[in-house]
């Protein structure tokens, strides 16, 4: 924060996101945001560093000079393998009645210039690849072929607006992972690997922008941002 | 010299001195009284409204961040405060005030203590030196999902099971200090 580097702690919880402070100011910064609500820094934003939810496999090939945090072994009974259906049973203290998505639903959010949109999971899960346009910008969400990690790429190609398909395996019945992965865009017919770079075809070499989103449950995305819209197809 | 103090000086001032005493150690029992309010208050409220499960509105949120804030020197100064008056109120009080000033001056106590201590900390456990393993090193699973960050060519992998213990986790990646949140 303006050249002075922070180290942040735990400090509490706000309706299930937690609340942070740093050890330099005593400021209260809000987890999902980002955003210093009480203290010396109040106003402040973080910067959002670009980050991503993946399988270990598939993180796996792609970095294989990568380093993973090893466990703390006087913790290590903590660690919950089984998170994710354990953390849904939890319950919830705010909720949006009328809106069509249930508290716990996992939504996969993002915003562009403010403008924020929600993608339930289980929808972009079926429809993977999914093409949207938000605030203009076209967008491109995509299922990994593990079938669990997902990425967000503005879906342009040399300022052109473009489309992708996932080439169809004939095995509609197998599950996500052991389908055969092939990310194809309409205009060019250029192959995309995972992490949005063309690997053959007239494309080849070529990177997508990305989007940063985050993977969160319908109540925490709403009530941080309580002017989103939800994608339905 | 003996003389000069003034219960020597004026004994037949003594029925008149008991009055004012009585005043003066019912203001000292009041401003002990508002001592041990504040340092209680300054721990047990934003405790009672920061408590997890729980809704938080947003007011009473910011009043809860802003008496913690407060937290750690008020209840000092406070508890301080309740010591030094219970001390001077302790020769004067009867059996059943001496216990409650020895309750009042055990919550206070626990109260100033807490206000030092992160007890969120003590549920979520932070990593204090996080160490890394190459990725061949690693015994995870690969179904097991990860948060990622490359920065250059320095990529990090934070298994989520891990984060979402730990919370919070201070780290530099390619030169770029960055907190990590689940």
């Amino acid at each position: 924060m303006n050249g002075r580097v922070l180290h942040f702690y735990l400090a509490g919880i706000n309706n299930q996101n937690f609340l942070m402070r740093d050890k330099e100011t005593g400021t209260w910064w809000q987890q999902i945001t980002g955003k210093a609500i009480y203290g010396p820094l109040q106003g402040a934003a973080l910067e959002l560093v670009l980050s991503d939810e993946l399988t270990f496999g598939e993180w796996r090939t792609e970095s294989p000079t990568g380093q993973v945090l090893a466990p703390v072994t006087k913790y290590a009974k903590k660690y919950d393998i089984n998170w994710e259906p354990d953390v849904a049973k939890l319950p919830v203290v705010i909720s949006f009645p009328g809106s069509e998505l249930k508290s716990r639903d996992v939504v996969i959010g993002l915003t562009i210039a403010d403008a924020a949109r929600a993608y339930p999971w289980e929808t972009f899960a079926k429809q993977s690849p999914v093409l949207d346009r938000v605030n203009g910008t076209p967008l491109l969400l995509v299922l990994g072929p593990d079938g669990k990690s997902f990425r967000v790429f503005v879906s342009r190609i040399d300022n052109h607006d473009a489309e992708f398909f996932l080439q169809g395996d004939d095995t509609a019945d197998a599950p996500a992972e052991k389908k055969a992965w092939t990310l194809l865009d309409a205009t060019t017919a250029s192959q995309w690997n995972f992490q949005g770079c063309a690997t053959s075809g007239p494309a080849q070499g070529k990177c997508l922008d990305r989007v940063p989103a985050l993977k969160d449950y319908w109540f925490d995305w709403r009530n941080y941002h309580p002017d989103t819209t939800v994608y339905k197809h | 010299m003996s003389t000069s103090s003034p219960s020597a000086q004026l004994p037949q001032n003594q029925p008149d001195r008991r009055q004012p005493d009585r005043q003066t150690s019912r203001w000292i029992w009041i401003l002990f009284f508002l001592c041990a309010v504040a340092a209680i208050g300054l721990f047990f409220i934003p405790a009672f409204i920061i408590r997890p499960f729980r809704y938080q509105a947003p007011r009473a949120l910011l009043l809860a961040m802003a008496l913690r804030q407060r937290a750690p020197l008020g209840t000092l100064i406070a508890g301080v405060a309740c010591f030094v008056l219970a001390f001077v109120l302790w020769r004067t009080a009867g059996r059943w005030r001496k216990a409650l000033l020895v309750l009042a001056l055990l919550v206070v106590t626990f109260s100033t203590i807490m206000a030092w201590q992160n007890y969120f900390e003590w549920m979520f456990h932070p990593i204090a030196g996080p160490q890394f393993l190459a990725q061949s090193e690693s015994n995870l699973d690969p179904k097991e999902m990860i948060l990622a960050v490359r920065f250059g060519s320095d990529d990090r992998a934070y298994p989520i099971s891990q984060m979402a213990y730990h919370h919070v986790l201070n780290d530099v990646v390619g030169g770029v200090p960055i907190a990590v949140t689940y």
